[in-house]
């Protein structure tokens, strides 16, 4: 058998041709392996998050509102928090510094909230309340924008933290001075 | 020898061919044997190897282009078929939940008995699960070989046991329920859904479509209720009708400034998980006596004449119209005689009073008068804006219609209206108008929807931003002076106005028949949520001081609620704030501005 140059050209690429139709096939029965594998994967997941779905009403059935009052009511007797139980701010603060005697005037209340307490919680409810001292409109309707808004937003900000409060009162002063 | 005898008697050679022949034919049939034992053999194996290459050819083809198996996406298979609805804080207050069923199915069995034991056996043995199984019922459906439930929603360890009884036709599939963990709250806000998947009675039946729809499915339904408030709502409301011994109560918590629903609640209420045919339909007899199903909704469905609650807005309007100017104005206490018909109050109050004293008092004789000046257009105007002529605007579909008077109405109509009676209206009627009177005079549409800063709708201007500011401090006055004292929860700064209607009944009024409700805003200084409570026919008890009125049941409720919900809401107490009444104190005889 004489094996001439192309012939041995020939073999060669058909064993190539061969190697790689096999690699091929090898691979894709590999490719598919995996695809199944993740089929399989995928209804594990679905399985389990059906467990956690299951679970979790579970723990809500159990935890629910009533269930919490039945058991706050046998075990544990919590009441709603009194006024005296919170300290929102300095002037809540204050009052707790002397008692009043007899006698005294009674403590000065603020007499409107400004939306101090909270002022990230700010969606602008307060500025809602403004009416207009030529129409008499609310400004409820009206969308406020610009720089006077942002302005009054600010000062709302500022007026819940005590020492730029603070800060805001002495710069007047030391311009004075 | 046989042989050399057959030569000898021919005299020629013969060869005997018997043996031979024979041999032959021996041969020949082990051949053809031996033929047939290969060709079968050839046949066995060509049968394996086509069997084999199949086989092989089968696995490379799966191999090669994977298994036909149907297209799965895991985001499909948790979609649920319903979406959940929640409340605004993401809380879950309906949800589909995969509970087993108990299915029997005759033809799992392709052979013989469709049950390896009899039917009575196996009634008995999931009897032994079941306790409350009727076994004869069972024995029989067991026997009847029609495919059908032999129980639903049963419980996994259930499941097991049932397993274990060995019968390949009790099945246990796992089937797609709706299910509300927490239990009958929020009831009918929520609704139910029926064995035909079709939303009821609640957002359940408003939301249907968009709670099955292809798009809807994967997001939840987002409402305004806090699960939170909700139940302290329905806990306290509960707590007041035993206290006071009440046929019915409804509670709503309203937010002033958007219109938003954080709680609503109709007691007796019941249980969307397990909706009894009663929960839904009553006997004409206790339609007779008044009753209404539990699965009513007596905030939005029910309309009552909600009594000395109106006066507030009889005086708001006076207020806005003008013709009240002098809140110190004096006006007769005397009972009123007007076309046949004598208006009076509950007890003497002295010959004359004003207007903050009309309010604490709550005196229906001024309120009468109040009206009668203002006059029925206005008045009715001012009812209409804040719209008492048409059903309350909300989501659900059970909304009641106002008994409202249409055309002019005569004098004595008028009079009877500013104190609130011969116009009846649904409680959240009356929380919306609140929410009006101390917002600044601005009313919104209650919704039940979670709405976003930029959707709340802008509303109409009801009352003056100035009469909205004087309605804060006479309604702070009536709690802190007046009939709502009980209410006063310390910190919260509440106001409100107290109300008791007697229920009409056959021939008038029935005058131990009352309808009690308070109707409340806070915090004054700068009001964010109305609460209102009604109580239907309470009874004079021993917690109640032996009293039917608002102030001794309803205003309690309220008083007991606020401290539970402000804090969650974001409202403090604080005994250092409080809405400014000092102009108001020398108009009230003990009010020197001390107390």
């Amino acid at each position: 058998m004489n094996l001439t140059r192309d012939r041995v050209y020939s073999i060669g690429w058909a064993t190539i041709l061969l190697v790689c139709f096999v690699l091929t096939v090898a691979l894709t029965l590999r490719v598919n392996a995996v695809k199944s594998q993740v089929h399989q994967a995928d209804k594990r997941i679905v399985a389990v998050q059906q467990d956690i779905a299951f679970l979790e009403t579970e723990f809500q059935t159990r935890s629910n509102q009533q269930q919490l009052k039945l058991l706050n009511d046998v075990e544990f007797g919590y009441g709603a928090p009194t006024a005296e139980q919170y300290l929102e701010g300095e002037r809540q603060l204050l009052a707790l510094g002397k008692a009043v005697g007899p006698n005294a005037p009674a403590p000065l209340l603020y007499a409107h909230d400004d939306g101090s307490a909270a002022p990230e919680k700010d969606t602008g409810n307060s500025l809602l309340a403004m009416v207009s001292p030529v129409t008499g409109a609310s400004a409820a309707a009206a969308t406020v924008n610009g720089p006077e808004a942002a302005e009054r937003r600010k000062l709302a900000r500022d007026a819940a933290n005590l020492s730029q409060r603070l800060a805001r009162i002495e710069l007047p002063q030391a311009s004075q001075q | 020898m046989n042989a050399y005898s057959a030569i000898t008697a021919h005299g020629g050679l013969s060869i005997p061919t018997t043996v031979s022949g024979g041999r032959r034919k021996l041969a020949n049939v082990r051949q053809r044997a031996l033929l047939v034992a290969k060709w079968r053999t050839l046949w066995v194996l060509a049968g394996f190897t086509i069997v084999g290459v199949c086989a092989m050819a089968r696995i490379t083809w799966l191999g090669l282009v994977g298994a036909a198996a149907p297209a799965f996406n895991p985001a499909d298979a948790l979609l649920p078929q319903r979406a959940e609805i929640v409340d605004r804080q993401g809380v879950p207050l309906a949800r589909e939940f995969r509970v087993y069923s108990l299915w029997y199915n005759p033809r799992a069995m392709t052979e013989g008995s469709p049950l390896i034991h009899s039917p009575r056996e196996v009634a008995e043995g999931l009897h032994r699960i079941f306790p409350d199984l009727d076994v004869t019922e069972t024995a029989a459906k067991l026997a009847s070989g029609k495919a059908q439930y032999l129980r639903k929603s049963i419980l996994p360890e259930e499941a097991n046991r049932v397993h274990a009884l060995g019968e390949p036709a009790l099945e246990y599939p796992q089937e797609a329920t709706r299910y509300y963990p927490q239990g009958s709250m929020a009831a009918h806000v929520l609704g139910y859904v029926d064995s035909f998947g079709k939303g009821q009675v609640g957002m359940e039946q408003a939301f249907d479509k968009q709670l099955t729809s292809a798009d809807g499915r994967g997001q939840p339904a987002v409402l305004s209720i806090d699960y939170r408030v909700q139940g302290a709502l329905e806990d306290e409301l509960g707590r007041g009708m035993k206290l006071s011994a009440a046929k019915g109560a409804a509670g709503v918590v309203l937010d002033v400034d958007t219109g938003e629903v954080l709680a609503l609640a109709s007691l007796p209420s019941f249980d969307p998980n397990r909706v009894q045919p009663t929960d839904m339909m009553i006997s004409p007899e206790q339609a007779r006596m008044g009753e209404v199903p539990h699965g009513f909704n007596r905030v939005t469905n029910q309309v009552y004449e909600l009594g000395s609650t109106f006066k507030p807005i009889t005086v708001a309007a006076a207020l806005d119209a003008g013709t009240i100017t002098d809140l110190g104005r004096r006006w007769p206490a005397a009972p009123l005689h007007i076309a046949g018909f004598t208006i009076h109050d509950d007890e003497n109050m002295g010959s004359s009073l004003n207007v903050p004293e009309t309010l604490i008092h709550s005196s229906n004789i001024v309120s009468a008068q109040i009206g009668d000046e203002l006059g029925g257009k206005r008045l009715k105007a001012k009812l209409e804006a804040l719209g008492f002529n048409q059903r309350p605007s909300i989501e659900l579909p059970a909304r009641g219609f106002p008994i409202w008077a249409k055309g002019e109405w005569p004098r004595l109509r008028t009079m009877t209206v500013s104190f609130g009676h011969g116009v009846a209206v649904t409680p959240l009627h009356l929380a919306s108008a609140y929410a009006a009177l101390v917002n600044g005079g601005v009313w919104r549409p209650s919704t039940l929807r979670k709405l976003d800063p930029a959707d709340v709708p802008a509303g109409r201007q009801v009352f003056s931003p100035a009469t909205s500011a004087r309605l804060r401090q006479l309604l702070r006055m009536i709690v802190v002076y007046g009939t709502g004292r009980k209410a006063n929860a310390e910190g919260f700064r509440i106001g409100g106005k107290t109300g008791s209607a007697e229920k009409p009944g056959v021939g008038g009024y029935r005058k131990h028949s009352l309808i009690t409700t308070f109707a409340a805003a806070f915090p004054m200084d700068k009001p964010r949520y109305v609460v209102v409570a009604t109580m239907d026919e309470p009874q004079g008890t021993e917690a109640t001081s032996f009293q039917r009125t608002a102030a001794w049941n309803a205003a309690p409720v309220v008083g007991r609620v606020v401290p539970r919900i402000g804090p969650i809401l974001g409202i403090m107490p604080d005994n250092t704030r409080d809405i400014d009444i000092s102009d108001l104190l020398p108009l009230i005889p003990h009010g020197s501005g001390n107390d």
